[in-house]
């Protein structure tokens, strides 16, 4: 018979297969619906009619076959279903009962290949009460196939109920099976598959209304909602006017809001198609069904019609080619895996009432399921003869329940809008409330602050508190009274000065006095620094011609006579009397210039009623007060540092000064923070990223930190948590706007993954409008624009460019909004979350950077003809690249230096590329991914000499990951350094020398060379010999150092008469635990700290070999290293031990605590603990018992011996928890051979951990290894092992080349 | 005899003006944008342009009188002639 032949699957079933064959857990499969019967069922006719219809739909039956190779499917009666009959009506309520069992069971996944496909069941509620459930494979049938069996069942029933002959039978399986195998050899199937690959040739990827990796879930979300129904006529009426099917017009329309969310040109939804018109198969339950990828252009402009009319157009000529498959598609296309897409939402048009018509009954039907969701589907669903339903199902993966709701809302209300649109411009994204809420709710700021001037602020407070401290720099204090007296005096001498006067003056009491004395004067202030080269100081003093400058005498000649300089030297002492002017609130009070995309940078100017309602806000949404130590650490030029200088002053809190340069050394801030009791600092987030991993800076306390000038990545907010106790406080503003707009708390509870910029601050608004100024919906990105009363006047002199980005705001008459350039996003819970720059403009450690300045300063050099500057993000830090052309002739070299003359530092690109051309795309755009990265190579010729020269080469190519060695002569920043690699190689520098010169002396000094002498030259004074690195002995060049690692105790002293019995001499280096030193962590691990060590000797002495030498601890730490030294392929030389043991032996012996590192430390200077009953066993007691003896450790500082004991605890833990690793070569052990008397402790218990252990027997006590008699006996014997070793190293070279 | 649901529905439809096979012939030219004499009796639609979205509408609106139509059957068969005759044989049927 031929039902029970094997057959291939369909293609359109193989799709499925495989889909479920990679996810055979997820229930959504199965497809599904269910139908409330309400009246008197004819049950014996319902079971007939079922009977009958099940046996007539041959896929219900269908057995799927796993054959090797080919997966088969054959006609098995034995599968057919048979209709369940389920009496609940004896439940309290029925009807729930149903449901949760049919949720069950649609959510039970099936095995394809053994259960049965399809379930017919018949819930009993009541008398004339029933639901009936269909659940069937969507291997066997589509959602066009169960209407068809549904109906079938409806009309077998309605004809026995009334005694007519049924309509025709449903045609059988093999229909479409010969129908498949017609199309998969046809030449129809070649033209299909041509023009859709022709058609997707250049598609764009695939954009969706959710970020994230779409694939099928186990579940989706749904919420529907109706369109109302004078909606649907007017789509109706659209549809009459466009002679386009009202289905077609509804798609277009739900592909234009994907669109508006997409935030593409085009987008490319997924059209499910039904593959059965003029097919003979048209009529068979079975799955057939496609999804035809649409590609649809959303460019907006043109009239409604014209749009309508093009998707139905791409529409017609889809479904012609309908039957091609679009999983065929994508592998033809090479678009496989969940993120290269053929397409993102599906949008599903069910154009008739899917409802079956028992006689005498009413149905109301449920769609379960209709398989996986994998990103977003949205269903329009014909019910009655009028209604439309919106579906919206989606992956719970990419969305939230919230988000799906407000998808359906917002979908229905933007058709409703598209009905009486002209075009697409029209529509608006957002629903009326949620514009409410966006533009008005959000942005109800409104805050009652007075009228006044930040001048008027600090005299009310410098005369409510005069006795109490204003300011404080360099252990310098200043109270308010003085502060009065000295900015009035100057003040009154400012006063005839013009409107602006430049201050250029380092961080200092002065500087604050001339900042307050300007205001006061009723002026404004224009900060200037002077590290920036003097063609831009120029352009500055040229755009905003100050007449006064306030500036030290020796910087005088920086201006060069173009403007007067007033040093403090100079300034008047005491008032005159005379009275001041004072500014209005709508007087400047300072102007701040950044960077310009022209090449000309922009001076911004900012009244004081703006300031004072950014201050304001911050003084009281904070609650600061007069208890208050705010540290001012950034430059006056960056428009942060006007609340850290005026912020305290109107609060009568006192302004701690940061010494010049500490805001870029996070060590010297620590020790601020800390000595100065700071509550409140401000980080740009990559500074404060280099702030937490100084050592000192863990667990400080402050009342609260404050970021901005650049987004704050979660991790560094977490791991600010785990390293500081203060609140942290995430600000946003540009300099346009009197410094922030916006706060958001990431306090302990904030877990946003990214942290908001958040809400807006009193009087101000923040509005996220599309390209076409409409506001945006929750979670759709747009430009973010800013408005209220911190908006700057606009830009001096420049009238052009703030008629550009300051414009009328379209909400509110008569005001103004700022268009920051930033995208931005509202959450749904309002707060705004930052997304990066729209254009160019791109932020280096929070300075604003607007690429075409550098552009422009490259092009005025006169070198390049053509020049692209990047911003490259390179292992982690962005850098700025500049890639030219140069001019015929040119010399390219010369180039940084002629940036430098007119650019900042941090303006002045990292590298800079010659190209011959450079590189274009088809459409003759700069194609930016073929630029090159750049190469930061070594340029040195010498070798590094000196011990410290080759430590420091080594720390520079570790922080700088490179490959190559590094040259003598070499630039830290030259090979890729910036200040953030700087800082944390200042970190490592501290580690390896117990010391760093701080950050100034690297970019005073860039070079190996040159680092290396002031790193010798400042030595610490008082040299405690605590140092990571002693030198124990000096000795002949050419010979291969000695490495010795410190015992328990973490100091490498006691090896120094060992090391000067050596002969011939040699160098010998001491290893010593860096945790000796307070405020460095103890090493995670002995395997961590043995690495550390390894990496320490290699930067030393790249050459190798190495050899090792350890006491006790120390000879555990060197065997470990010769582990990974080995395992690096380095060299090993002589691994030695004096009286180590393997930790195994120490694991189970309990832990000996402060009491045991007491008396270890005693044991180290000399001392046996046990002929020292009457010791107390602490700290104190312990020092004062060394310090009065003649031990070398007596003179170590109380922090030092703290260290010793730290370190002697911690190693004790280290041991314990440290597994051994099997070292190839040979240990020389050196055993104390009168100790250990009746204790199990012996040499051959390394021999699991080495290739063999040699064991020299010294008359000696543990404790007296390095003693006297036990040297004796030990440095022959090892001298003699070096040089063994170096003769059979060489030869073995000798032999190899 | 008591009233049935689907009879209700039936009858708060209102009456539209009977199908005929002209009617039908200038209902297909309106969907496709050409002119009623280009369709011809035998033509298959699906090659003058046709397509399921839009037969189904058209299925739709012939069905708006009462007429119980079904599209499945449509959809086997494909040309005007096909059609009038699945049209012609619900209405001699009484709907």
């Amino acid at each position: 018979m031929i039902k029970q032949q094997a057959h291939p699957l369909t293609e359109a079933q193989s799709g499925l297969w495989y889909a479920q064959r990679l996810d055979p857990a997820n229930p959504l499969f199965n497809t599904g619906q269910s139908i409330e019967l309400t009246g008197p069922l004819d049950r014996a006719a319902f079971e007939a009619a079922l009977a009958q219809a099940v046996a007539e739909a041959d896929a219900l039956s269908l057995r799927m076959i796993d054959a090797a190779g080919e997966p088969m499917q054959a006609i098995d009666p034995a599968q057919r279903p048979v209709l369940e009959v389920i009496d609940l009506s004896r439940e309290i309520d029925p009807l729930a009962a149903a449901r949760a069992e049919i949720a069950r069971d649609m959510a039970t996944p099936i095995d394809p290949t053994r259960d049965k496909l399809a379930a017919e069941r018949l819930f009993v509620l009541g008398p004339t009460r029933h639901v009936w459930q269909q659940r069937i494979h969507h291997l066997a049938i589509d959602g066009y196939g169960m209407i068809l069996l549904t109906q079938r069942v409806a009309e077998l029933y309605n004809a026995r109920r009334r005694g007519i002959a049924p309509g025709a039978l449903l045609p059988g399986l093999a229909v479409a099976f010969a129908e498949d195998a017609a199309y998969r050899g046809s030449e129809k199937r070649e033209k299909d598959g041509a023009y859709w690959r022709a058609l997707f040739a250049d598609a764009p990827d695939v954009a969706s209304l959710a970020p994230g990796n779409p694939s099928s879930g186990p579940a989706f979300h749904r919420r529907a909602v109706e369109i109302e129904a004078e909606v649907f006529a007017r789509v109706k009426a659209v549809a009459e006017r466009t002679a386009i099917p009202w289905p077609d017009v509804v798609t277009a329309l739900a592909a234009a809001y994907v669109g508006r969310h997409a935030g593409t040109p085009e987008v490319i939804v997924g059209v499910p198609f039904m593959a059965r018109l003029g097919s003979a198969a048209a009529r068979v339950p079975s799955m057939l069904m496609n999804v035809l990828p649409l590609r649809v252009d959303v460019t907006e402009g043109g009239d409604l019609d014209a749009y309508l009319g093009a998707v139905a157009k791409s529409l017609t000529r889809a479904r012609r080619h309908g039957r091609y498959r679009s999983e065929q598609l994508r592998r033809d296309l090479g678009r496989v895996g969940g993120l290269r897409r053929l397409h993102g939402p599906l949008i599903n048009l069910l154009p008739f009432d899917e409802t079956p018509r028992f006689e005498g009954l009413t149905c109301r039907l449920e769609v379960l399921s209709t398989g996986p969701v994998e990103d977003i589907t949205f269903t329009f669903r014909l019910h009655g003869t009028d209604g439309l339903r919106l579906e919206v199902d989606a992956n719970p993966d990419l969305y939230s329940i919230e988000s799906v709701a407000a998808h359906a809302a917002r979908l229905a209300h933007f058709i409703a809008a598209a009905s009486a649109a002209e075009g697409l411009a029209d529509i608006p994204t957002a629903t009326p409330e949620e514009m409410r809420r966006h533009l008005f709710d959000l942005n109800a700021t409104d805050h009652a602050v007075p009228d006044t001037t930040l001048a008027a602020l600090i005299e009310a407070q410098m005369a409510a508190t005069p006795q109490a401290p204003a300011l404080r720099f360099a252990g310098e204090d200043m109270d308010y009274a003085t502060l009065e007296r000295r900015s009035r005096a100057l003040a009154e001498r400012l006063a005839i000065s013009g409107d602006i006067v430049a201050v250029a003056l380092p961080r200092s009491l002065e500087l604050v006095v001339a900042l307050v004395a300007v205001l006061r004067a009723g002026l404004a202030y224009l900060p200037l620094d002077l590290v920036q080269p003097d063609a831009r100081l120029s352009r500055i003093l040229a755009s905003a011609r100050p007449r006064l400058v306030l500036a030290q005498a020796e910087d005088a000649h920086r201006f060069k006579g173009e403007v007067q300089v007033l040093a403090p030297a100079d300034w008047p002492e005491a008032p005159a009397g005379n009275p001041l002017p004072g500014p209005a609130p709508e007087d400047a009070a300072y102007v701040i210039y950044t960077s310009g995309s022209t090449g000309e940078p922009k001076g911004v100017v900012i009244e004081h009623r703006a300031i004072v309602n950014r201050l304001e806000w911050m003084r009281t949404h904070y609650g600061f007060s007069a208890a208050d130590r705010i540290l001012q650490k950034t430059p006056a030029t960056f428009d942060v540092s006007v609340w850290e200088f005026f912020l305290p002053l109107i609060s009568g809190a006192c302004l701690v000064v940061a010494p010049p340069e500490a805001h870029r050394e996070p060590l010297a801030l620590a020790r601020i923070i800390r000595d100065e009791a700071i509550t409140t600092a401000h980080f740009v987030p990559s500074m404060l990223a280099a702030f937490l991993t100084e050592p000192t800076a863990k667990g400080l306390s402050l009342a609260r930190v404050f970021c901005s000038g650049e987004e704050l990545p979660a991790d560094l907010r977490d791991r600010f948590r785990r390293t500081l106790s203060a609140e942290l406080h995430n600000l946003y503003g540009p300099t346009e706007a009197a410094v922030d707009v916006s706060y958001w708390p990431a306090g302990a509870d904030d877990r946003s993954r990214p942290v908001p910029i958040g809400f807006p601050v009193w009087n101000t608004r923040l509005y996220v409008l599309d390209a076409q100024g409409r506001p945006q919906p929750p979670d759709v990105p747009g430009h973010l624009f800013l408005g209220g009363v911190q908006l700057a006047r606009g830009y001096l002199g420049r009238d052009d460019l703030t008629s550009e980005r300051f414009r009328p705001d379209p909400f509110r008459p008569d005001e103004r909004i700022y268009a920051t350039g930033d995208l931005a996003l509202w959450r749904p819970d309002g707060a705004v979350v930052f997304l990066g720059r729209s254009d160019h403009q791109v932020k280096i450690r929070g300075l604003r950077i607007e690429l075409g300045e550098i552009e422009a300063a490259a092009m005025d050099s006169g070198l390049v003809r053509q020049v692209v500057i990047l911003a490259r993000e390179d292992r982690g830090t962005t850098r700025l690249v500049a890639y030219v052309v140069v001019e015929a002739g040119a010399d390219p070299s010369t180039l940084k230096v002629a940036m430098a003359a007119r650019l900042p530092d941090y303006m002045v690109p990292a590298a800079i590329i010659a190209l011959d051309v450079l590189p274009v795309n088809a459409n003759g755009k700069l194609d930016r991914a073929a630029l090159p990265a750049p190469d930061f190579a070594s340029a040195g010729q010498r070798l590094p000499a000196t011990p410290t020269e080759r430590t420091l080469a080594g720390l520079f190519a570790a922080e700088l990951q490179l490959g190559a060695p590094v040259a003598a002569e070499d630039d830290f920043f030259a090979l890729g350094g910036d200040s953030l690699s700087a800082v944390a190689l200042l970190l490592r520098v501290r580690a390896a020398f117990g010391h760093d010169p701080g950050l100034g002396a690297l970019f005073t000094q860039p070079t190996v060379e040159g680092f290396a002498r002031l790193l010798e030259a400042q030595a610490p004074a008082q040299d405690l010999g605590l140092a990571p690195l002693i030198t124990l002995v000096e000795g002949a060049p050419d010979l291969p150092p000695l490495f010795v690692i410190h015992p328990a105790g973490g100091i490498s002293w006691c090896y120094g008469r060992l090391a000067r019995a050596l002969t011939p001499r040699r160098t010998v280096y001491g290893l010593q635990a860096p945790a000796l030193a307070p405020g460095v962590p103890p090493p995670e691990s002995l395997e961590a700290l043995a690495a550390h060590y390894v990496e320490h000797i290699r930067a030393l002495y790249p050459r190798g070999p190495y050899h090792l030498l350890g006491w006790s601890v120390g000879g555990i730490l060197a065997q470990a290293m010769a582990v990974r030294l080995a395992e690096a392929g380095a060299a090993v030389g002589v691994l030695a031990m004096l009286d180590s043991y393997p930790c195994d032996v120490w694991r189970g012996e309990p832990d000996p605590g402060e009491d045991g590192a007491l008396r270890a430390l005693l044991a180290i200077a000399g001392h046996d603990p046990d002929r020292l009953p009457a010791l107390a066993l602490n700290r104190a007691s312990v020092r004062a018992f060394l310090r009065a003896s003649d031990s070398p450790l007596g003179q170590l500082p109380d922090a030092a011996l703290d260290g010793v004991v730290r370190v002697v605890a911690g190693n004790n833990r280290l041991v314990r928890q440290h597994f051994h690793q099997r070292y190839g070569g040979s240990i020389l052990h050196f055993r104390a051979a009168l100790d250990h008397v009746g204790r199990d402790l012996s040499p051959a218990q390394w021999k699991p951990y080495a290739a063999a252990v040699e064991v020299i027997e010294v008359p000696s006590l543990h404790a007296h290894l390095t003693g006297p008699e036990a040297v004796q006996t030990i440095a022959p014997v090892l001298a003699k092992a070096l040089a063994v070793t170096e003769a059979s190293e060489e030869t073995r070279c000798a032999t190899a080349g | 005899m008591a009233i049935e649901p689907g009879d209700i529905r039936r009858i708060v439809t209102p009456a539209a003006a009977p199908v005929t096979r002209e009617t039908m012939r200038a209902d297909i030219a309106r969907m496709l944008h050409e002119d009623p004499e280009e369709i011809g009796n035998g033509d298959s639609l699906l090659d003058l342009g046709l397509d399921s979205m839009r037969a189904m509408n058209l299925v739709l609106k012939w069905s708006e009188g009462g007429l119980a139509l079904d599209f499945a059957e449509f959809a086997e068969n494909p040309t005007l002639d096909g059609w009038w005759a699945l049209v012609e044989a619900r209405q001699r049927a009484g709907g």
